[in-house]
């Protein structure tokens, strides 16, 4: 950036600076009377005018005790994985393939009491000192089982896409929830402020259903939104300006309107909004270096590149988004979202038809990154202060949706994620689903329990994190409040 | 839900356990309930089971129970183990041990996972089962002094005298108008309202805003677009008291008035134009709601009829189209087409038109006395039900399909005439496209029997038709065949695009039938768990009689409740209404409601900063038959409303929050203000208004988000793209980029106050995103048209006249001219782009979007 700035005094303005210093973060500079209410542990202070009210609605904040994990990267295995053919081993199923059994199921299909086993279609192999079994879909995660803690009983409300998507971004199935990622950065703030706070990456094939739902801000204000980053290109909306637009025609019209705006300002010293807002222009224009820089992997070694299977067709785009999302923790993103699986049916995790081509498909595609992005979160030091969640939005039935093939209809009933990192016990595996793992029986967690665990890691006590809205005190977990997953923390 | 659902379960296999009880020999639990808390603990308990109530009972429910069932505040299900008394006193359901009959608790029942499933995140190991199980056998022993029992905390407000004190719930009564020391000041009682407590505070009221500021100020609080250099000129030179009252009666009357004030409407009801979820389809006929309210405004319809219209338009004695569009109101919400749990998703269809209603016309968050009663405000959970009964008898909009949409959301609008002529359109078409599906079917037929499952499921969809017929030339389908496949599914389309109903259909309510369904107080707010029945009422806090609901003439296929309702909501004495509606109108004026939770006049909503003043203009309303215009002009005529925004060190000091009103509160335009003041300035908006709408461009990039990318999302003519953004078609799952940008609001529920953030994603979206560069080469090409190419200071000058409207400085324009320079010689920019780039800076002024 060049140092041409016409309007002098520009820093030489306490304010200013001040707001510089303190204002910027990325979805926010704002300073809002507004949001004077919420913010519960809002670092509060006084304008340098002495006068009017500052409040950052995105500087960090203190959390409610001493966190584990800084930074929360959620692999999101849309379409909803396969629990036996993945991680939850299921033996007494061998020798059962294609017999009708009695099972309660509820799927898209609706509620069923029968079905035709599909036994599950990979082996299972033991690994690692906690003798964990994975299916040989995942041969390279498998490698790292002794950092993982497995939840196998998870259950979700919704057994249908929309809904249960929904569910496990924002805690509720009904429409206009804030999500995830949005609590975390209402929660915490951001060190990093100029970049975005909460990233999401999506899969080229198109985006999961309904689409930007997903990471909807809800009820809460711009400030905490998603930043959706592309891989390649320009990797934010509206980063760099149209062709032919040097950054030094972006500078001479920065200096021209900053010229304006200071004037403008002037007689209107006590509404900090106006200094912001130019604030603002110049933050957007030091991000065009910023987030380019973020996203550059040519900065990483070959070996780095190949952990993460960049050097394979099948695994580059979701290794770069991996590899991506540790250079994002890095500059203290706080909040990272990749989607593997996009757009429907087999584009995604949501294996109706050939289970094997889908699995193998998907799987195939997101193994080995996932193990590099492990590997090398840990061989970095990093994986101690970052959260890994994998998961879908539910799991499979372990029985045919149709009279013919191996398609599995979707299950909430019982499901498997798991956690690794920021604080999470490796090698244990919680909760049981039956024998043919069509249910939670042991253990049973819920998506809340999922989320409650989350912020607890990142220091933050889902039952105290609140937001008043619509006559309520929200909360992700809901109303009923929900505790963290002891058994791996 | 799946707690809902538990908790369900419970509570029926209760009712039936209850039943067996009652007619058997047993002592009925009840009786053990009354038994005295006070009674000595376990009299005949041992030490040795108090012993082994402390080492093995004690720390199973310190760890698996108390959390929920114990504390202080949130206890579930009113179910507390904390104490003997507690236990067998039991919660909602009833006790939870019976001494008689021991092995028939509910607490084993519950452990068990045999009914209810405790604890809900697992069952417990055998061992602690078989403990508590003991225990129970063993009569309970219980130390009552082993679990500390922290005080309980207060419960919900009760309707008592007092709360009926509160401020809101009180009749309105018309106050006296303040005496004022500086009389002067006072143009009408607004201003003496207001000066009355400046003048207690020793504050004194800032100066009058200069001219150009006020104007800016009234065009856009009215009409949401900047004056015209022209309008503002003549404004200007009129030196007469009346030029402002002149202004505002033609901005009253300009059909622009009702797309500004229509959008506030529309921000408060959750507008939107799609379903949210999966399929996130788009309602049809929306937009005649849409239209309905800003013709509404426009014709200044009295505010109680507006009421009646959109509540209960379709039970009103007369059937005109708009009284059956206005009941649109009720489809505008999300709508699950595919829910878990049918009977519950019905219940929450029902929520968003209480959460709506309440909160909207009457400031009262029912909403929050869903699941038990609300926690800050008198409104028992049975007030939440008796309200809800009076929207009992609606259908849902739909059940998954598109012709289930049309049947329950659907109806003709049109003069019987008409719709006899139109009937035989709808026949003629029908016919076409019967026997194009006949030919289309024909075809189909030959491969169907080919398909594979998931090709089946996949055949559903429209989408995949033409490729799944594809795969299979030329196996069992000819070249020619395929050919012909896809030339009558294009004329198909076709002819499914132009179906003549388009033009004489709206989107509103219906009901079962003039008998509604029956209403239960529902535990929990589980629609599988209804409790005591209940009959539509109002909230008790308030005092009104229930409501007499006679039957509506034989025509009507509706039970006449919300008819019943509407009319109580605009009853004089129903306290809220208006007071809530006059404090929209101040809101959107001051910035701030003089109570500043609008949706929330109950005890956690802001008192009102100027109560009487509240109430005058309350009473104005009604006593000026509802009629909203004179409220606004009332507003903007006063002096209190022309203040300055200037701020002066004294009073701010004094009031930095500005709550007495001692300046007028700057403000930056909403998300489609600065859209439409941005097409306005650069001479290309449309004017054009109603109908359905429009679709501007959304960057590729953003559609690629959606799982179908560019789903959903038209593409309208460059004329089209130009109009107000009140038109722009509202997708839930895919809002338009700009006004995301600058806070649109969430339209998943209803948005009283809009957010202001300031964010670099609105400079990357002004500075560098396409629609900002296109507007600025627009700008560039109306500033050459009218003065020629060459003109650069003129550019300049009338560029910045056209944004700011008001008298420049030398330097100003200066600057301008010297920026276009430097481009040209500096940056080898040509001077026409030169230009644009300067326009792209007028765009992005600070005092383009910020009002004074």
């Amino acid at each position: 950036m060049e140092k041409k700035t016409r309007v002098q005094n520009f820093c030489g303005r306490t304010r200013r600076q001040f707001l510089w210093e303190a204002g910027g973060g990325f979805t926010s500079v704002a300073l809002a009377g507004l949001l004077g209410d919420d913010g519960f542990l809002g670092k509060q202070s006084v304008a340098a005018d002495g006068t009017s009210k500052f409040v950052n609605p995105l500087a960090p904040k203190n959390p409610h005790f001493k966190p584990k994990a800084k930074n929360v990267i959620f692999l999101f295995m849309y379409g909803g994985p396969s629990h036996i053919d993945t991680f939850d081993y299921k033996p007494k199923m061998t020798g059962m393939d294609n017999k009708t059994v009695d099972v309660k199921t509820f799927g898209r299909g609706g509620h069923k009491n029968k079905g035709r086993i599909v036994e599950p279609r990979w082996k299972f192999k033991q690994y690692g000192q906690s003798g964990k079994w994975v299916s040989e879909l995942f041969p390279h995660f498998a490698e790292c089982v002794d950092d993982v803690a497995f939840l196998h009983s998870m259950t979700a409300d919704s057994p249908i896409h929309g809904s249960a998507l929904l569910m496990m971004n924002s805690g509720s199935i009904i429409s206009g929830s804030p999500c995830l990622g949005t609590w975390v950065n209402y929660g915490l703030g951001t060190v990093n402020q100029n970049l975005p706070g909460f990233v999401v990456m999506l899969d080229p094939r198109g985006g999961p259903i309904s689409g930007p739902k997903n990471w909807s801000n809800g009820y809460m204000p711009a400030h905490y939104q998603a930043t959706v980053m592309r891989s390649s290109g320009s990797p934010i909306l509206n980063l760099s300006p149209p062709k032919g637009t040097t950054a030094k025609i972006q500078r001479e019209m920065l200096d021209t309107l900053s010229y304006y705006n200071v004037e403008h300002e002037r007689l209107r010293a006590t509404n900090s909004n106006l200094a912001a807002r130019i604030a603002s222009y110049e933050l957007a224009f030091k991000m065009q270096n910023s987030a380019p820089e973020a996203v550059d992997v040519s900065q990483e070694t070959e070996a780095t590149q190949k952990l993460y299977g960049l050097d394979d067709k099948k695994t580059a785009t979701f290794g770069r988004q991996c590899l991506l999302a540790r250079r994002l923790v890095e500059r203290d993103v706080r909040f990272i979202q990749i989607y593997s699986g996009g757009n429907h049916n087999d584009a995604n995790w949501d294996a109706h038809g050939d289970l094997a081509h889908n699995h193998n498909l998907h799987a195939g595609e997101t193994d080995k990154p996932i193990a590099g992005l492990l590997k090398d979160l840990k061989q970095r030091g990093l994986l101690d202060e970052t959260l890994v969640v994998w998961g879908g939005e539910f799991g499979r039935q372990p029985t045919a949706e149709y009279a013919k093939g191996t398609g599995r209809d979707h299950n909430a009933y019982g499901f498997t994620m798991w956690m690794a990192g920021g604080g999470i016990k490796g090698g244990v595996s919680v909760g049981k689903t039956d024998d043919l793992g069509s249910a939670a029986v042991e253990d049973r967690m819920h998506v809340r329990h999922l989320h409650a665990t989350i912020l607890h890691q990142l220091g933050l006590d889902p039952n105290r994190l609140t937001y008043f809205y619509g006559g309520l005190d929200r909360k992700l977990v809901g109303v009923e409040g929900a505790d963290p997953i002891a058994q791996i923390i | 839900m799946a707690r809902k659902n538990r908790v369900g379960r419970w509570l029926l296999m209760r009712l039936i356990g209850l039943s067996l009880v009652l007619t058997g020999s047993f002592v009925s639990p009840q009786v053990i309930a009354q038994e005295p808390a006070d009674k000595p603990a376990v009299a005949k308990a041992t030490a040795e089971q108090l012993e082994f109530f402390r080492q093995q009972v004690k720390p199973i429910l310190e760890s698996r129970c108390i959390k929920c069932h114990g504390g202080e505040a949130n206890v579930r299900g009113k179910l507390r183990l904390t104490s003997r008394a507690d236990v067998l006193r039991g919660g909602e359901t009833g006790p939870a041990v019976s001494l008689t009959e021991p092995t028939k608790s509910l607490l084993l029942d519950a452990i068990n996972y045999e009914s209810l499933e405790m604890p809900p995140t697992g069952k417990l190991p055998q061992r602690e089962i078989d403990i508590l199980t003991r225990w129970v056998k063993q009569a309970l022993p219980f130390d009552d002094k082993a679990i500390v029992i922290k005080p309980h905390a207060p419960g919900p407000p009760a309707v008592d005298a007092k709360a009926r004190k509160f401020w809101s719930f009180q009749p309105v009564t018309r106050p006296a108008v303040p005496e004022v020391q500086q009389g002067g000041w006072v143009k009408n009682p607004i201003d003496a309202f207001l000066l009355a407590k400046l003048e207690k505070a020793g504050l004194a009221p800032a100066p009058a805003a200069d001219k150009p500021a006020l104007l800016r100020r009234v065009y856009y609080n009215l009409i949401g677009l900047p004056p015209t250099p022209e309008a503002m000129r003549a404004f200007l030179a009129d030196e007469s008291p009346q030029a402002l009252e002149k202004v505002v009666d033609e901005l009253l009357d300009s059909p622009q008035y009702g797309e500004r004030a229509g959008r506030h409407w529309l921000d408060l009801v959750r507008y939107a134009e799609s379903n949210s979820y999966e399929r996130d389809g788009t309602k049809p006929f929306v937009w005649r709601y849409r239209d309905y309210v800003i013709r509404s405004l426009n014709q200044d319809k009295p505010y109680d009829q507006f009421i009646l219209e959109q509540l209960a338009g379709d039970e009103l004695p007369e059937r005109t189209a708009d009284h059956l569009i206005a009941t649109g109101y009720y489809r505008l919400g999300t709508w699950q087409d595919e829910p878990v749990d049918r009977v519950q998703e019905l219940y929450e269809d029902l929520d968003d038109i209480v959460t709506t209603t309440s909160q909207v016309f009457l400031g009262l968050t029912l909403n929050c006395a869903r699941c038990h009663d609300h926690k800050l405000d008198p409104l028992p959970q049975r007030d939440y039900y008796r309200f809800m009964a009076f929207f009992h008898g609606i259908n849902r909009y739909g059940v998954r399909n598109r012709q289930s949409v049309a049947q329950f959301s659907l109806r003709d609008i049109m003069a019987p005439r008409e719709q006899a002529q139109h009937q035989q359109e709808v026949q003629s078409h029908l016919k076409q496209v019967v026997q194009i599906e006949k030919q289309i079917a024909a075809i189909e037929k030959r491969v169907v029997g080919d398909f594979q499952p998931v090709e089946k499921e996949d055949f559903k969809f429209e989408q995949h038709k033409i490729p799944l017929l594809k795969k299979r030339v030329p196996r069992l389908l000819s070249q020619q065949q395929f050919k012909q496949y896809v030339d009558l599914k294009k004329k198909e389309k076709q002819l499914k695009n132009v179906k003549p109903v388009a033009l004489t259909q709206a989107l509103c309510v219906t009901e079962t039938g003039r008998e509604p369904r029956k209403t239960f107080i529902l535990a929990r707010g589980n629609a599988h768990a209804p409790g005591k029945q209940v009959e539509p009422g109002f909230p008790e806090v308030l005092s009104f009689p229930d409501p007499v609901i006679k039957p509506l003439p034989p025509e009507k296929k509706t039970s006449g409740r919300r008819l019943a309702l509407a009319r109580w909501i605009v009853d004089r004495r129903n306290p809220l209404t208006a007071r809530v509606m006059v404090n929209r109108l101040w809101q959107q004026h001051f910035g701030r409601g003089i109570v500043e939770s609008p949706n929330n006049f109950g005890f956690q909503g802001t008192e009102p900063t100027h109560p009487e003043l509240l109430d005058w203009l309350a009473t104005q309303l009604v006593e000026g038959g509802w009629k909203l215009k004179p409220i606004h002009k009332l507003i903007v005529l006063s002096n209190a409303y022309q203040m300055s925004s200037q701020s002066r060190p004294q009073a701010i000091d004094k009031d930095p929050e500005n709550k007495l009103f001692w300046r007028f509160n700057m403000r930056r335009l909403a998300a489609e203000e600065i859209r439409d003041t941005v097409l306005a300035v650069n001479g290309s908006l449309n004017p054009k208004m109603f109908g359905p709408s429009i679709f501007p461009d959304i960057p590729a990039e953003v559609k690629r988000g959606q799982s179908r990318p560019g789903e959903g999302w038209g593409n309208s003519t460059p004329e089209e793209k130009a109009r107000r953004s009140i038109y722009i078609h509202s997708k839930r799952s895919l809002v338009f980029p700009f006004l995301a940008a600058f806070d649109g609001p969430d339209t998943d529920t209803t948005c009283p106050i809009r957010f202001e953030t300031t964010q670099p994603t609105q400079a990357l979206e002004m500075f560098n995103g396409p629609f900002a560069h296109r507007q600025a080469a627009v700008f560039g090409n109306y500033l050459r048209k009218q003065l020629g190419p060459e003109d650069t200071r003129g550019h300049v000058k009338l560029a910045l006249r056209r944004a700011l409207q008001r008298p420049l400085t030398g330097d100003q324009v200066e600057q301008g001219v010297r920026f276009i320079e430097r481009l040209q010689k500096e940056q080898a920019v040509s001077s026409a782009k030169a230009l644009d780039y300067f326009c792209l800076v007028v765009l992005n002024l600070n005092e383009l979007i910020y009002l004074d």
